[in-house]
């Protein structure tokens, strides 16, 4: 090879082959966090009392938390309103809020908020307070980040999900709903939550997402360049794939590329080159919309070598 | 045997050697500044006063004869300013030529026209012959039969004409003898019978056969000489002097046989003084501090638009078609601008004035040809061609499977082409009559890459298809009267990039035009003055279909990747950017003193930019061999006409990005081909260009952020050393060069960090304002060295050892988990606290040629990191940012070539 610096380069970093993969759940891990709903309209887009009285509404706060080697260990919990969005830990004290703690176990923690209806430390509506701060002045939205601080033993995450506030900026723009995964495909079959195929071998074993293209919503977003534009655009969903054995190829389907190139929701699972014994294997697909909506589906397989 | 004494010197009017004496370089009228190196003898020194040597009794009693080679530095006005013998003959031989040739008078030599000294190799013969005729004898009356040889002299390999050859029969000092012209031939008239054949000449093996010549008949031979040292042909010029406080030249051999650069004329750059090493063969320049694309790579004074094929292949500038290339990196004359950082000065390649040459070469890669050949008295030609053939290879290595599609093709060529006039007229240049040289140049270079994956088995139909290409055409009329020269070079070209992926079509096009005019007087033997103007236009047309892309056109969601509507653009920009300089040469005794001013007017759209950069060099001759020097000034770098279109893609706003540059150092010849130079640099970058530029909301309640901004700064100081042997002539066997630099390079930005921090198009942002630079290595130490080990083979070698790049540590305390977007964030130590491992490997190339009559074939094998070092590259992070894992750099990597040149 003569100078081709860049492919070497590339080459390279292929070779390096981290130890801790992030489609590979072997410790404790916050996979997923939602809203139902996903986002908040009020009916004007100034923040006046009107507009946040509107906004107070009750939402539901989930996570997906899981820990499989934790045998059962108790989880403990804190879930903080905040104002900056670079403010990942919600470390400012004067403008976050507490919205619960608690203690609780793996698996999907879910909590009734009301993240409209909180005050910085000074009286100022915390809306208002993420919208000062927001660089965006609010033109994506009023994107308040909601903070789960979880501890399991030593394993400690601060886990960030951005709560939507909007209001109809341009015409057409509609509140967002959650996206719901229709089913999963194992090697071309219909995956249940509740059946557990058994597989064997070192395969690869294709996996599948039912067709979400009907599910995609198409929607509208202010322009950044003139004054009331609308941009018309459309869910692109991404699944990020997960499991307690093996690992994935990709880690991450669908999504669209600068190019207009939409991603198929197809991954191949294998279990490692030293095959071990015969098992279960817990799965789990989150998919994201791509504006704030989530969700996740979890599935149960026995493998053998 | 009684013995009379003979002691005869030849000149060999063509043996200028590569080096000239720097006392004798010092004497010498500078060349027109805007003009490439290469400089020309037109006209050969000629002995015109000889004296005598006295044969040394000793070798007299013993019947000792020799020929003694000596190196003859011919001062400007003909006298001999130093003698030395080029090999020790031993028996006084030595000291009696020296003491002899010492008393020379030669006329005086002509480079470009302009009396200039110059070295050249004398063999000064001592023989010994039989008594003279007895007096009373009476004499023969009838004439003696005659017989004529003649015949042409040919380099073995290269088909070079021999010229200033001396041929004669046998080792009769009386004997007549010829002396071979340009073109190699010669015609010697002889007594009838066996003629021992006797060839001197420089750089050649001494050249013996045995003709039988009839009488009153005339032979003609073809006689091949066997070069010394190296295969390849030497270059013969005179030294240029140097004012600049560095200017660094390699020659082309120093640029084909550089190991671990396979040949690479930019990436042996690398090997410099102050010149970081580049990651990987990453062949960017990263000269005193400076960044990327902030050091000005010209050909012939022209910018090549880019620099790599493929992004980080092999250079546009195929090393077959240059002839040296010139490296400063800082300080440089007030002619040079747009650059902030270094400049290189790549100088093609004039074609051969005696017949047909050329070369093919192959490797892994690519395959090319070059070739060269006089086309009527004073015009001549040279060409050279490329072209890759990975996209014929690769399809082989590719994987194949029944519901998955890969087709990957990547493909570039580049070509070369130059036409000189006037240059090698074998006409010598009469005093007081205007002359005028020049040549035509054309270059440009092709690569596109085509990705297209699809089938069942695949999670995503990709297409990606790009095609980018240069053309350069320009000109250079180089005009003298007297002591006035006078350099014009206009220029135009075509840039072309045509990117299509998925639905995002894009097409770029840039006409460009310019043009430089370099005056140059001197006005008296203390005074030179130079002017001139350089002006740049271009016109730039994008045409742009693209799904809206975030950030730019919409506030983006984190992780979010939706299918957007169309955004369908059409631009066009005028960019100019024009300089007027001056500078002036004022000798003062031993102090050379050399102010000069630049000053450059950008106008793109209705922005106007001024800068004005006063710059000073200093230089004191403290000794014959020892030169003190030193140089302040500021330069100044125009943005790309691309950066000014509008918000939020560009930024219609921009000025020049800044520089004061300051450097002080010292060069000492140690010996006539080993030098030494000391150069302590201190370089403040300002306003440079940096992206993103800062959020600017908008009236109507819009916010822009600008692509790019005036924002960058960073500063650095270092003291580089460069230790170099050359070569003193063919038959020197080992040469070579030490380069150390200590460095300390800092780069950020000025004032606030823009509120959105990434750049707009991908790339990785940063939370400093401020700090080292991502380049930085405080020691960079690298020994370059070759040997002839005769028979055809060489042998070379590279060694480098550099301090690691700085890093940031992680400092993982808990996991920060983004679910929005599905990813994590790092928690960092201090910035860049930290480095890579030190890097050292070292890489080794032999060359074997084996030569023909008529042409020369050899074969290289180049090894990089020949003891498998693990360097390390760069650091990534695992995805938690709880680990940090080393990439490697390249494993031992051996390439072979060939090439076969006639």
């Amino acid at each position: 090879m003569k100078c081709w610096g860049l492919v070497l380069a590339l080459g390279a970093v292929a070779c390096v082959d981290p130890k801790d993969k992030p489609d590979l759940v072997h410790d404790f891990r916050v996979l997923g966090l939602s809203t139902e709903r996903p986002e908040l309209y009020a009916p004007i887009c100034e923040l006046t009392d009107e507009a946040i009285d509107s906004l107070r509404s009750e939402v539901t706060f989930r996570a997906l938390m899981v820990d499989p080697n934790g045998q059962g260990r108790p989880i403990q919990y804190t879930l903080w309103a905040c104002a900056d969005a670079d403010d990942t830990t919600c470390s400012d004290t004067a403008n976050r809020v507490k919205l619960a703690e608690g203690s609780t176990n793996e698996g999907e923690l879910s909590l009734a908020i009301h993240p409209g209806d909180t005050t910085a430390e000074d009286g100022t509506p915390l809306l208002v307070r993420v919208k000062e701060k927001d660089p965006y002045q609010g033109l994506g939205g009023v994107r308040m980040p909601l903070v789960l601080h979880a501890k399991a033993g030593n394993e400690e995450v601060y886990a960030q999900k951005l709560m939507v506030f909007w209001c109809p900026l341009v015409e057409g723009m509609k509140p967002n709903v959650n996206p719901t995964l229709p089913g999963l495909r194992l090697e071309g079959e219909s995956w249940s939550a509740s059946g557990v195929p058994e597989i064997r071998g070192k395969g690869p074993f294709v996996l599948q997402a039912e067709d979400v293209s009907a599910l995609q919503e198409e929607y509208i977003v202010p322009g950044l360049r003139e004054y009331q534009q609308a941009v018309h655009l459309k869910e692109s969903w991404i699944i990020a794939w997960y499991a307690t054995f093996g690992e994935f190829s990709p880690q991450v389907t669908g999504g669209t590329d600068f190019g207009g190139q939409a991603g198929r929701h197809r991954t191949e699972w294998e279990p490692p080159e030293e095959l071990g014994e015969a098992r279960d294997v817990v799965f789990w697909a989150v998919v994201r919309d791509g504006r704030g909506g989530q969700s996740w589906v979890s599935r149960r397989l026995h493998w053998s070598p | 045997m009684s013995s009379t004494l003979h002691a005869r010197g030849a000149l060999l009017a063509a043996s200028l050697l590569l080096s000239t004496a720097a006392p004798a370089a010092q004497q010498t009228s500078p060349p027109p500044e805007a003009q490439k190196p290469a400089p020309q003898l037109t006209k050969a020194p000629s002995l015109l006063q000889s004296v005598e040597a006295q044969y040394p009794a000793e070798a007299r009693a013993q019947g000792l004869t020799a020929d003694v080679r000596l190196l003859v530095t011919i001062a400007e006005d003909g006298t001999v300013a130093e003698v030395k013998p080029a090999e020790n003959v031993g028996h006084g031989f030595d000291e009696a030529a020296v003491s002899a040739v010492r008393q020379f008078v030669f006329s005086p030599a002509e480079v470009d026209g302009v009396p200039s000294a110059v070295q050249v190799e004398y063999v000064y013969h001592f023989t010994l012959t039989a008594p003279a005729t007895p007096e009373g004898q009476p004499a023969a009356e009838a004439p003696k039969p005659r017989s004529i040889l003649t015949g042409q002299l040919i380099s073995r390999g290269s088909r070079s004409r021999v010229a200033g050859a001396t041929v004669r029969c046998g080792d009769d000092p009386e004997a007549p003898e010829a002396t071979t012209d340009a073109e190699g031939r010669f015609s010697l008239e002889v007594d009838p019978g066996e003629c021992a054949v006797r060839v001197v000449a420089s750089n050649f093996q001494l050249y013996q056969t045995t003709e039988t010549l009839k009488p009153n008949e005339t032979t003609e031979v073809l006689f091949y000489l066997v070069p010394k040292g190296s295969a390849y042909e030497t270059v013969i010029r005179s030294e240029r002097p140097k004012k600049e406080v560095v200017r660094r030249t390699m020659t082309r051999e120093e640029i084909q046989k550089t190991p671990g650069t396979f040949g690479d004329p930019i990436r042996v750059l690398q090997n410099l003084p102050g010149v970081a090493r580049a990651p990987f063969m990453s062949g960017e320049l990263l000269v005193r501090g400076s960044n990327p694309g902030q050091t000005a790579t010209l050909m012939d004074g022209v910018r090549i638009p880019l620099l790599f094929h493929l992004l980080g292949g092999p250079s546009v500038v195929n090393g077959e078609f240059v002839d040296s290339i010139d490296f400063y990196p800082g300080g440089y004359g007030s002619q040079y601008g747009r650059a902030v950082g270094g400049v290189v000065d790549v100088a093609t390649r004039k074609g051969a004035a005696d017949t047909l040459h050329g070369s093919l070469k192959a490797d892994v890669l690519d395959a090319g040809f070059f070739v060269e050949a006089p086309i009527t008295d004073g015009v001549s030609v040279s060409a050279a061609a490329r072209r890759s053939y990975i996209d014929v290879l690769l399809p082989a290595f590719l994987p194949k499977d029944d519901g998955k599609s890969v087709t990957v093709v990547p493909k570039y060529w580049d070509y070369q082409l130059r036409v000189d006039f006037g240059a090698r007229s074998k006409e010598a240049p009469m005093p007081g009559v205007a002359r005028s040289t020049g040549y035509v140049m054309a270059f440009g270079a092709d690569d596109q890459l085509r990705i297209v994956s699809s089938g069942e088995k695949t999670d995503r139909d990709l297409k990606i298809d790009t095609h980018t290409n240069f053309h350069r055409v320009k000109g250079d009329w180089t005009y003298r009267l007297g002591s006035l020269t006078s350099v014009f070079t206009p220029y135009v070209g075509l840039d072309k990039a045509i990117t299509n992926v998925g639905t995002y079509h894009e097409v770029d096009t840039i006409s460009s035009m310019g043009a430089r005019e370099v005056l140059s007087l001197e006005l008296s033997r203390a005074l030179t003055m130079r002017t001139g103007v350089d002006v740049y236009f271009d016109h730039l047309t994008s045409k742009v279909e693209i799904p809206m892309p975030a950030r730019t056109e919409y506030v983006p969601f984190p992780g979010a990747s939706p299918e957007a509507e169309m955004l369908h653009e059409r631009l066009s920009v005028n960019g100019f950017d024009g300089g007027l300089f001056w500078e002036s040469d004022l000798k003062l005794g031993a102090f050379t003193l050399t102010p000069g001013v630049r000053g450059n007017l950008q106008r793109v759209h209705d922005r106007y930019n001024l800068a004005l950069d006063p710059r000073l060099w200093l230089r004191y001759a403290a000794t014959e061999r020892t030169s003190l020097k030193g140089s302040a000034g500021l330069y100044s770098q125009n943005p790309d006409t691309f950066q000014f279109i509008t918000l939020p893609y560009g930024n219609p706003k921009l000025g020049y990005q800044r520089a004061f540059q300051a450097s002080l150092g010292m060069e000492h010849r140690l010996t006539d081909v080993l030098n030494v130079d000391v150069t302590g640099f201190y370089n403040r970058r300002f306003k440079n260009v940096v992206e993103p530029g800062q959020v600017l909301p908008q009236e109507g309640g819009g916010v822009v952020q600008e692509r790019f901004s005036n924002d960058g700064v960073g500063k650095a100081y270092g003291v580089e050393v460069m230790v170099k042997k050359e070569r003193a002539s063919a038959s020197d066997k080992v040469h070579g060069w030490l380069s150390y630099t200590f460095s300390h390079a800092e780069d950020g930005r000025a004032g606030p960090m823009p509120t959105i921090k990434d750049p707009l198009f991908g790339g990785e942002g940063s939370d400093n304002a401020y700090g080292l630079s991502p380049w930085d290595q405080s020691h960079i130490l690298t020994l370059v060295a070759g040997y002839v080990l005769g028979n055809g083979w060489e042998l070379g070698g590279r060694f480098r050892l550099t301090t690691g790049r700085p890093t940031t540590p992680l400092a993982h305390r808990f996991d920060i988990y983004r679910g929005d977007g599905n990813e994590f964030e790092a928690t960092r130590g201090a910035y860049f606290s930290a480095r890579t491992d030190t890097f050292h490997q070292l890489d080794m190339r032999v060359d074997k040629s084996w030569q023909f009559d008529n042409w020369t074939l050899t074969a290289y094998l180049d090894v990089q990191n020949l003891y498998n070092k693990k360097n390390t590259e760069f650091v990534f992070d695992d995805y938690r940012y709880r680990e940090q894992y080393k990439v490697p750099g390249i494993p031992i990597l051996p390439v072979l070539g060939m090439k076969g040149s006639f």
